[in-house]
């Protein structure tokens, strides 16, 4: 295997590692809360695969294949976190040491349940989520 | 889910206390309720099907759906048993959430 088929592997086992790591670490808070990982282990891919064309001899395909995979990879990835993903920044009603506005919602059973019936009874912790769809 | 786990397990030192998990969302609900009993958290799903309380709350993501539609910021807010803010974390990124140990800890500093 020439030097450049082997970095052309290696860019290619990154890019692919990296989505792998991403998906199946997801429930790790350090690896969810770190999207730019992935777009660093895309860029770093791209890198290794553009070398990989640079010192390709004879046959090339492999290291092209490489740098397309890891240049649409890094495309995407950057897209996705940087302007997919990103959340605008807009005033809240959230103010430490004050109290958020009242509200009363449906439980799961269709119970209605407002947030003043814990005031004086215990904490809450409230997680707005995007939901499913 | 995979947050909602992640909060579950950790806070679930924090719930033999006494603390409320209220986790809001536009969806319906009855499934994640059934996927958080199953997992034995102990969850209050509340259903805001059109972003009413997001909106309120200045938690609204506009377009941020996958078919463009209005979706929540992901938040977590603690309160304390007056009802006063004491800690809360708004996303600036939606793959991004608090991590669960930063929420406990405001849980424990109650």
């Amino acid at each position: 295997m020439t030097t450049s088929t082997r970095l052309a592997a290696l860019s290619v086992v990154i890019a692919i590692g990296a989505i792998a790591a991403y998906v199946f670490l997801l429930r790790v808070a350090v690896v969810r809360n770190h999207p730019e990982g992935y777009v660093v282990a895309f860029v770093l891919a791209t890198a290794l695969a553009a070398l990989a064309v640079v010192r390709a001899r004879g046959r090339r395909w492999p290291a092209w294949v490489a740098l397309g995979l890891s240049g649409l990879l890094l495309l995407g990835g950057a897209w996705f976190n940087f302007v997919v993903a990103r959340v605008p920044a807009t005033p809240t009603a959230l103010r430490v040491g004050e109290r958020p506005p009242d509200f009363t919602l449906p439980d799961a059973a269709g119970r209605p349940v407002s947030l003043a019936d814990y005031r004086g009874k215990k904490p809450v912790v409230i997680v707005f989520y995007r939901g499913y769809w | 889910m995979a947050e909602l786990q992640g909060l579950g397990a950790q806070l679930s030192e924090a719930e033999k206390v006494g603390v409320e998990i209220v986790a809001i969302s536009p969806d319906p609900n009855e499934q994640s309720q059934k996927v958080a009993e199953g997992l034995r958290l102990g969850y209050r799903f509340l259903a805001d099907r059109d972003l009413a309380v997001a909106r309120r709350y200045g938690l609204v993501h506009p377009g941020g759906g996958p078919d463009g539609q209005d979706v929540p910021r992901p938040a977590t807010v603690v309160l304390d048993r007056d009802g006063v803010v004491r800690w809360f974390s708004v996303s600036h990124n939606f793959q991004v959430r608090p991590d669960p140990g930063d929420v406990l800890r405001a849980v424990r500093a109650l």
